[in-house]
Formats: structure tokens, C-alpha cells, sequence
């Protein structure tokens, strides 16, 4: 789908070097929603640039669809290519002078007169991102969400099977974020796309991602599951990541080191809707407190309780029996 | 005595200058500030070179004085028009003392939005003819439109330092036929007109931009 094979790209500035990515190689799953995280200048926007050659890399391969190596493509192939690739940026960048309705159909305008068929694509669209009634109206009277979604409609006009998103929701606020991502989730569903997404809200990764890319100072740092970045964070980047959405188990364990009995519990999905603990206090005779707890998207849960017990050992088989995995009993 | 007519003939011939030379900068100012922003760094096609030329060549034209400009273009404006005097005369050189000032307004506004529209332009596949063409000047109409206001309004400026050497109009009358007969009235009737017609096109300006406005 989209390959990396140590690409790497440096920009030259007036009186050094920015490498602003160094050799890197990862790949992204077709149909999958993989986020790339990491601190401005991490070099996640240069990546994303990449995959739709708007940045071209200095060195190695990038395979993007059907094409092995797109730094070779000559222009007509590179147009073929990046109509299959839809692209929303933070600013929207919608064209001030032309209606909504002309905005989404830009795409096809710039070369063709668009036909009957186009028009009313783009009205199905307008209408698949909740805009109806506003088709005729230009960008200056719209919300910052509703740009947006004008913008992921323009970026399906040429039904692309890549959908790049460039910080779709650094300009917005939190609830029109929200609704920006359902609406990002519930096209890559209907449409069997594969999504790369920017950002630097671990929040927003949290809320769509499916994988996960950490992104440091050009280097990818850390990759892997939504689960296992939340769970298994291992760089320090991570770390601080996970922490800013109350995912850092361990920085929340410290808090609590006089505890006795800390233990830090893992619910596989198949369990968290089950009614372990209280189960477990009636018929064991001990008590539990629950110090923190948290839930992943995809239903894994986590909890740091610490256990008042008279037999330490039997309440963990216990638990095991029950199908908790113990993470962590001492810190 | 001055009559009604020779008012009206100087005023007729500074609107002639004035439109005439606004039209040949608008054109002129356009190609070369676009082509100013396509070579600069953050452009379409960055070349130090070509851009250092250009905004060497356009600074220069900007910094001469232009009665300066207008002696030195005397034998350019003699093969062209033919004649140093009367108002066609004068079209050489406000044309090259225009075209700079409006080629670096028409730089500054391609690249307000240049960046993110460049971008998002190319994301779709267009080549930098068509960014230039279909996104980049209709999107920064507006600011063009602004710009050549404000170029019109200098070009009839310069229409009366034109006029005090023999291009006529305006500046010619207010000069030669109120300022060295010591008739300071028809000086300031000259005044009122050209103030006039400056308020005039900034009228046409405002009004082409409020029409042209999309909200």
C-alpha cells in the first residue's frame, strides 16, 4: 500500500542542514487508520508530504499503491497518482472565490468542464458530510468544522483509495473535533480507505487510529497498535504521549508508592464487560481499591488497584483464574 | 482667459494618460510580479537567480525619480510615439516607471495565500501553469484589484510631472498657464479636477472589490 524503504529527506537552509527526516522505513496496512504523532518539527508533516510527493525525498524507495517508485514517476503518472490520494490540510485551504458546490468539484474543474454526473457526486458528498442547503454558499460564512468538512468532500471527489490528513483538527475545538473524526472514521469505513493521519493531539490518535507512529527529531521512535502504544509505551516520547491522555500506568503507580498490594490489573476486551471484582470481593473476603482506571477504544481495560488481603497469593490466581493479567505487583 | 474647453480637453487628456497607463502596468505589473513570485523562495519554481535579476530590475525602476525617467527615456519615446510632446508621449514612460511599482504589489499579494493554495493545488495535480492561472490570481483578485487602484492613483500623479514638461493635461495647465502666468486660480481649479479624478478611481476600486467580494 504505501512502503518506506530508507527515505530520507533534508532541507537545506541558508547556513546548515534540517534533516527532517532521516533514513526511515515503515510501511501502512491498506485499510487501516494510522496515525503519526510527535512534536512539531518531529518530521511527521515532511513524511505525510511525502506519500503524495508535495515534499520529494533525497534518498531511497517509496512505494505508494501500484507504483514502486514514485520519485521516478514522469508528471502524467504523478497526476494519475495523486488523484488517488485525497488530501485535507489544518487550514482547510478552500478557494475563497468559489461557491462550496465549486470548491468540491475543484478537483475536476481545473481539467475538465464537470459533467452532470460529477455535480451531482459532489451534491451526494455535500450531503454524506452533513452539509445540505449550503452548496451555493462561499467559504467566508462557513464554521471552521464545516470548512473541513467541505474539505474532505473536495478530497473524495476523485474517489481516492489514500486519504492524507495533514492536522485536520489543530484549528478546531474539541466538540467539532469530535464530530471532524466520526466523520473521518465512518468514510474509511464505507469506502475501504486507508487514512494517514498527522497530528499531535494524542487524544485525536486515541479517537480514530488503529496503528501508530512516533515521530522524534526525523527518526521514528516507536510504532506499533493503538493498544500497544497505550499499554507498552517504551520511549520517553511515548511516554509523555500516553501520560498527556492518563495512559502512563507507571507515573501514576509512583504516586501512590506507600500503597500496599499495588497491582497493576489488564482486561483483555473479552472481560471488561464482565462483573469480576465485585464477584471476587463477595466471595474471596477482600477488599479492593481502585486507584485509577482507564478503557482503550478497541475495549482493552487497565486498572492500578491496591488489595487488602489476608492471602496476597491466592487473591492473584484468583484473578488469573478469572482471566485478569497481572502487569505489574511491585514498583 | 482660460476657458470651459481647455479645462475640459486638460482634464480629458490626464484620464486619457491615466487609463492608458494603468492598462498597459496592469498588464505589464502582472506578468512581471507573477513572474516574481514564481521564482521567489516559497514560490513555484525557486530560482535565486532570476528572481535577483527581476527584483534588482524592478527596485531600480522603482528608485528613479520620475522626471528622471522621463528625460532619460526621451529617445525611446521618440522611436515609439514618434514625438516627445503631447499626452501619448508621456505613456512610455509611465508605463516603465508603473510596471515595477505594481509588479511588487501583485508579489505581495500572490503571496498571501501562495503557500497553502500552491500546496493544496498541487496535491490535486495541477501543474504550476494552472496554479497560476485557475487558483493563485482569481483567489487573490481582490488584492490585485486593491493594488492597481493604488497604481492608478500614482500614475496620476505622475501624469501632472509629465504634464509640467509638455505631455499636457492637468499638470501642464496648472503649471504652464496658472503657476508661470501667476494665475494661481486656474492652479487651483487644475488642483480640483485632478483630485477629482483621483477620488474617481478610487470609487471605481472600492466598488469593483465590493462587487467582486464573495461572502
Amino acid at each position: 500500500m504505501i512502503r518506506f524503504e530508507n527515505v530520507s529527506k533534508t532541507f537545506h537552509e541558508k547556513n546548515h542542514k534540517v534533516h527532517a527526516l532521516k533514513p526511515t522505513t515503515f510501511s501502512v496496512e491498506k485499510g487501516s487508520i494510522h496515525g503519526i504523532i510527535g512534536h512539531s518539527g518531529a518530521g511527521k508533516s515532511t513524511l505525510i508530504r511525502l506519500i503524495n510527493q508535495l515534499e520529494v525525498h533525497d534518498n531511497g524507495t517509496l512505494e505508494v499503491l501500484e507504483y514502486k517508485d514514485i520519485r521516478k514517476l514522469n508528471k502524467e503518472s504523478m497526476r494519475m497518482l495523486r488523484r488517488k490520494i485525497g488530501m485535507i490540510f489544518q487550514h482547510f485551504n478552500l478557494l475563497e472565490n468559489k461557491t462550496v458546490l465549486q470548491n468540491v468539484l475543484f478537483p475536476i474543474s481545473a481539467f475538465n468542464k464537470p459533467n452532470k454526473k460529477d455535480k451531482q457526486k459532489a451534491l451526494d458528498l455535500i450531503k454524506s458530510v452533513g452539509l445540505k442547503g449550503v452548496e451555493h454558499t462561499y467559504p467566508a460564512k462557513l464554521s471552521g468544522g464545516m470548512k473541513q468538512r467541505v474539505g474532505i468532500a473536495r478530497a473524495l471527489i476523485n474517489d481516492p483509495e489514500i486519504l492524507l490528513c495533514d492536522e485536520p483538527t489543530s484549528a478546531l475545538d474539541v466538540n467539532t473535533t469530535q464530530n471532524i473524526l466520526n466523520i473521518i472514521k465512518n468514510i474509511k469505513e464505507s469506502r475501504d480507505l486507508t487514512v494517514v493521519f498527522v497530528t499531535h493531539d494524542m487524544n485525536v490518535v486515541k479517537a480514530v487510529c488503529d496503528y501508530v507512529t512516533v515521530m522524534d527529531n526525523g527518526v521514528i521512535v516507536e510504532q506499533g497498535t493503538l493498544d500497544n502504544i497505550l499499554f507498552n509505551a517504551k520511549h520517553p516520547i511515548t511516554k509523555s504521549l500516553t501520560a498527556s491522555i492518563g495512559f502512563n500506568i507507571e507515573a501514576i503507580a509512583s504516586n501512590y508508592k506507600e500503597s500496599e498490594n499495588l497491582l497493576l490489573l489488564r482486561f483483555k476486551k473479552h472481560i471488561t464487560h464482565q462483573e469480576i471484582l465485585s464477584k471476587i470481593i463477595l466471595t474471596h473476603n477482600i477488599s479492593i481499591n481502585i486507584l485509577f482506571a482507564n478503557i482503550t477504544p478497541s475495549s482493552e481495560g487497565v486498572m492500578l488497584v491496591s488489595i487488602e488481603s489476608d492471602d496476597i497469593h491466592q487473591t492473584k490466581k484468583v484473578l488469573k483464574e478469572y482471566g485478569v493479567e497481572i502487569v505489574h505487583d511491585r514498583f | 482667459m482660460i476657458a470651459f474647453d481647455n479645462y475640459l480637453q486638460a482634464f480629458n487628456e490626464t484620464l486619457y494618460m491615466t487609463v492608458v497607463s494603468t492598462l498597459f502596468v496592469g498588464v505589464f505589473g502582472l506578468i512581471l510580479g507573477s513572474l516574481l513570485f514564481t521564482t521567489a523562495q516559497g514560490g513555484l519554481k525557486p530560482n535565486k537567480t532570476i528572481y535577483s535579476t527581476l527584483s534588482i530590475i524592478t527596485s531600480i525602476g522603482r528608485s528613479i525619480p520620475f522626471l528622471i525617467l522621463i528625460v532619460l527615456l526621451i529617445p525611446l519615446t521618440r522611436i515609439v510615439v514618434g514625438s516627445i510632446l503631447g499626452p501619448s508621449a508621456a505613456i512610455p514612460a509611465l508605463v516603465i516607471g508603473g510596471t515595477p511599482f505594481y509588479a511588487r504589489l501583485v508579489e505581495l499579494a500572490l503571496f498571501e495565500k501562495g503557500h497553502d493554495l500552491k500546496e493544496t493545488s498541487r496535491a490535486f495535480g495541477l501543474n504550476d501553469f494552472k496554479i497560476m492561472i485557475k487558483v493563485l490570481i482569481p483567489e487573490s483578485i481582490l488584492a490585485l484589484i486593491r493594488g492597481l487602484t493604488v497604481t492608478a492613483i500614482a500614475l496620476a500623479g505622475y501624469t501632472a510631472i509629465a504634464g509640467a514638461i509638455g505631455a499636457g493635461g492637468l499638470g501642464n495647465l496648472a503649471y504652464l498657464y496658472g503657476y508661470s502666468r501667476n494665475r494661481p486660480l486656474v492652479t487651483w481649479i487644475a488642483t480640483v479636477l485632478i483630485v477629482f479624478l483621483i477620488l474617481l478611481i478610487q470609487l471605481i476600486g472600492d466598488l469593483t472589490v465590493k462587487k467582486l467580494k464573495k461572502t
